[in-house]
C-alpha cells in the first residue's frame, strides 16, 4: 500500500517538475529554468549523498563512459518539455513524452541496445502502444 | 501545434535513453551518487546551451522569485519516491502506476489552470482520452507476452 502511494506521488511529483519548469521559464526563460531548478536539485543530491555517505563514485569507473552522460539530456528535456507544455497545454505534453519513452523502451528491449537484455515482445505490447495513440486521437480530435 | 507535439516526442525519446543509462549506473555506484552525477551533469548543460544561446542574458534573472530556487527540489523528491516505490513494489507495477498518476495529474493541472499556465477547459472528450491512454499503459506493462532472451548482448 505504501509503495502504491510512493509510485502514486513520484508520478505527481513528475508532472509538477514539469509545470513548475514551465512556469519559471515563462518568467525568467527556459535555459535560466532548467539551470537554477537542476543547481538546487545537484546542490540537494549531493548534501544528501554527503550525509548517508553511500557514495560509490569509484564505481563510476566500472561503467562505460557513454551511460555517464545521461544527466546532460536533461537540458534538452527539461527545454523541449517547458516549450511543449506552453504550446500544447500538460495533459497533450505527457501523453507524448510517454509515447515516445515507451515506443523508445520498445525498441531498446526488443532489439536488445545498450547492452539491454533482448526481450520478445508480445501482441500486449503493440496493442498498448497503439491504444496509447488512439487515445491522444481522442485529445485531440 | 507541430512544434508542441515534436518537442514532447524529442523530451520524451531522451527521458527513455536516460532512464536505462541511469540505471546502469544505479546498479554500480548507487542511488545518491547516480542523482548527483545526472544532476550537476544537467545543470552544466543547461548553462553551458544556455549561455551560448543566450550570452550573458542568461544570468539577468530580474524577474526572479523566492520559490524558484526551490523548485528544483522537487527532483529530489521523485527520485526518493522512484526509488521507494520499486522497492516495494518491483518495476514493473511501479513505473506503471507512475506514469499513470504523471497522466492524471496532467489533466487536474490542464484543467484547473495553476500557477498561472493557461486553463485547458476539462471536458468528457479529454477523461476518455485519458482513460485510453492509461489502459494503453497498463496493457503495455502489464499485459505480458514478453520474453526474455537469454543471449546477453555485451
Amino acid at each position: 500500500m505504501i509503495g502504491i502511494l510512493f509510485a502514486f506521488l513520484a508520478g505527481a511529483f513528475i508532472t509538477l517538475q514539469g509545470v513548475a519548469n514551465a512556469r519559471i521559464g515563462q518568467d525568467i526563460g527556459t535555459w535560466q529554468a532548467a539551470t537554477i531548478t537542476q543547481f538546487t536539485g545537484f546542490t540537494a543530491a549531493l548534501l544528501i549523498l554527503l550525509f548517508v555517505l553511500d557514495g560509490k563514485w569509484q564505481k563510476f569507473k566500472e561503467v562505460k563512459p557513454i551511460y555517464l552522460t545521461g544527466g546532460a539530456f536533461a537540458a534538452i528535456v527539461i527545454s523541449s518539455n517547458v516549450t511543449s507544455i506552453q504550446h500544447i497545454g500538460v495533459t497533450l505534453t505527457i501523453a507524448f513524452v510517454l509515447i515516445a519513452q515507451l515506443g523508445l523502451t520498445f525498441l531498446v528491449d526488443r532489439n536488445g541496445w545498450f547492452g539491454v537484455a533482448k526481450t520478445k515482445m508480445g501482441l500486449p505490447q503493440y496493442i498498448g502502444i497503439a491504444m496509447m495513440i488512439a487515445g491522444v486521437a481522442i485529445l485531440r480530435f | 501545434m507541430v512544434l508542441g507535439i515534436l518537442l514532447a516526442l524529442l523530451a520524451g525519446s531522451l527521458v527513455g535513453l536516460q532512464n536505462i543509462f541511469n540505471s546502469k549506473l544505479n546498479e554500480r555506484a548507487g542511488t545518491w551518487a547516480t542523482t548527483t552525477l545526472v544532476l550537476g551533469l544537467g545543470f552544466l548543460a543547461s548553462m553551458t546551451i544556455g549561455f551560448l544561446i543566450e550570452g550573458k542574458q542568461l544570468f539577468a534573472l530580474q524577474t526572479m522569485q523566492t520559490w524558484y530556487w526551490f523548485s528544483g527540489l522537487i527532483g529530489v523528491g521523485v527520485v526518493v519516491c522512484m526509488v521507494q516505490g520499486i522497492k516495494r513494489l518491483g518495476p514493473m507495477y511501479a513505473v506503471s502506476i507512475v506514469l499513470t498518476s504523471q497522466l492524471a495529474f496532467a489533466l487536474l493541472w490542464d484543467s484547473l489552470g495553476w500557477l498561472g499556465l493557461t486553463q485547458v477547459p476539462f471536458t468528457f472528450k479529454q477523461l476518455i482520452g485519458v482513460l485510453v491512454i492509461v489502459g494503453g499503459i497498463l496493457v503495455f506493462k502489464l499485459g505480458g507476452g514478453r520474453v526474455a532472451r537469454p543471449v546477453a548482448a555485451k
